[in-house]
């Protein structure tokens, strides 16, 4: 599905990510964590291909970084999703235009782009608010249009960075209940964050990260045995 | 489905970043009005050079002896030289008559008979307007046995050809200057323009678009801009070029049909350019 072969990505002479490897697999929830700038971002970027490695390779689905054409970039999106901490919405279009944005750029059927527009917005549970501004919506609404947008496309894997960052305690809460259930569906999460609390309270697979490193890998039954994170 | 799509995009990004594309417009205008009026303004100073040239000629005098048949075929003979437009007979009488007319009565009364020649009025074409391509004709026509002598303003068109070359040289490198500084400027409206919706084009980016499908709307709105900044150029040069001709009684000054053409093609040309290559910056992969 996803796998990161001793990959190294560096910006001038640092390196961001050192020799780095990671294999991710359907229904997998990972969470990355460490300080800011420890390449969590990066990485996240090397799975849709922003930045491709200097060293090593990535292979998304039937896409390597080592032969990969630009134009076939767009493609390799099309199966992965994206969350941000700032959302990254169309703010001049309504709710509805901004999911149905993702299925129009590859030419998708009037009929279908409806269809599968209600059927995302009522499981991130938006519908009655489909003809509003996105910018009269509340930080964890603007959050769900997001996971909605990355949904609509039925991608394998959902990468988020940092997704409940800029969300108050409740509803990151109900974003990291949303984010669950996508993935009891067997879309697989990969997750960056620094939210220790948040994964202490909906644990999985995490990945300590510091220099572009993975310095240690705490597994889902760990936490309940109170392991520390920091 | 695709390609509606796209145009709709383009004409919904003009409408929703009113504000950038109103200033892209007016910046187009400007700048094509600017170019326009310098065009007019060229255009009709050679207009003015090439009305000297065509008063360019040469006055060739021949023996007063030759017949009507050798007089006729002496200006077939002169004729038919390239750098010849036409070929006017002037008899002695016409020639007495412009005299009088040039120094008074008074002159031409003291003289007991007509002393002038018959001479022929030679046009020159106003495309060898060279002074050696003027001498060489002169030296033909000189050549010819029933003509008796060639005379020409020869200063007059030096004076007129140095003009000529100076204005020409100034009017290429401030034509050529006023182009790339409204170039630029356009260039640069639409690079603000889309700079301020790069995050429009990082989601179309993240949510699989490809590079030609971010590209079209954006070129699409270019088009658009520079039509409408061209139309809006072509009505006022048109208005201001009508006053002007009737203010100072110019009536050779037109906006013409190729001018009408020529902004609206430089317009949607530079909006076209100036989108392409400004989205693509943002379009690395």
């Amino acid at each position: 599905m996803v796998e990161i072969y001793n990959v190294t990505v560096r910006y001038g002479t640092r390196s961001v990510l050192d020799a780095i490897s990671l294999k991710i697999e359907k229904g997998d929830f990972i969470y990355l964590t460490g300080q800011t700038g420890t390449g969590k971002t990066t990485l996240l970027r090397l799975i849709y291909m922003d930045v491709l490695p200097d060293r090593g390779n990535v292979i998304v689905d039937q896409y390597s970084s080592a032969n990969i054409r630009p134009r076939e970039i767009a493609y390799l999106r099309r199966k992965v999703g994206v969350i941000f901490q700032d959302f990254k919405l169309l703010t001049d279009r309504n709710v509805y235009d901004n999911v149905a944005f993702t299925l129009q750029v590859i030419g998708a059927p009037q009929k279908e782009i409806k269809a599968k527009v209600l059927a995302v917005l009522a499981r991130v549970g938006l519908n009655h608010k489909r003809y509003h501004d996105t910018l009269t919506l509340s930080g964890g609404e603007k959050q769900r249009v997001a996971i909605a947008r990355a949904l609509v496309n039925d991608p394998f894997i959902l990468l988020a960075d940092e997704p409940t960052g800029n969300l108050d305690p409740t509803v990151a809460r109900e974003i990291m209940e949303l984010l669950e259930s996508i993935n009891r569906s067997g879309t697989a999460i990969l997750m960056a964050t620094h939210d220790y609390e948040m994964i202490k309270s909906f644990p999985h697979r995490t990945l300590m990260m510091e220099d572009g490193k993975f310095t240690k890998e705490i597994l889902p039954d760990a936490f309940k045995d109170g392991e520390p994170l920091s | 489905m695709k390609l509606l799509f796209l145009i709709k995009e383009g004409f919904a990004g003009f409408r929703r970043a009113r504000l950038s594309a109103s200033l892209a417009i007016v910046t187009i205008m400007l700048s094509l009005s600017l170019i326009g009026i310098f065009g007019i303004l060229v255009q009709n100073l050679s207009q003015q050079f090439h009305q000297l040239y065509s008063q360019i000629y040469l006055e060739v005098y021949i023996d007063p002896s030759l017949s009507s048949a050798k007089l006729q075929a002496l200006r077939r003979s002169i004729r038919q030289y390239d750098t010849v437009q036409s070929v006017d007979y002037i008899s002695p009488d016409e020639a007495w008559e412009a005299y009088a007319k040039n120094f008074g009565e008074d002159i031409v009364s003291l003289l007991d008979e007509n002393p002038l020649p018959p001479s022929f009025r030679v046009l020159l074409n106003t495309q060898y307007t060279e002074l050696e391509r003027i001498e060489e004709t002169v030296a033909k026509i000189d050549a010819l046995d029933e003509v008796d002598e060639v005379a020409f303003h020869d200063k007059l068109i030096k004076f007129i050809n140095k003009y000529y070359m100076l204005g020409l040289i100034l009017a290429s490198v401030l034509g050529a200057t006023i182009f790339f500084i409204s170039t630029l400027l356009i260039f640069n409206t639409i690079r603000l323009t889309i700079h301020s919706r790069r995050d429009a084009i990082e989601i179309m980016r993240l949510v699989g678009a490809t590079g030609r499908f971010i590209k079209a709307p954006f070129i699409i709105e270019g088009l658009l801009q520079g039509l409408i900044g061209g139309l809006l150029a072509s009505g006022m040069l048109w208005l201001a070029v009508d006053i002007a001709a009737t203010l100072l009684s110019l009536p050779d000054l037109k906006f013409s049909l190729p001018y009408f053409l020529f902004m609206i093609g430089t317009g949607m040309w530079l909006g076209l350019l100036g989108s392409y290559v400004s989205v693509g910056k943002y379009l690395q992969y």
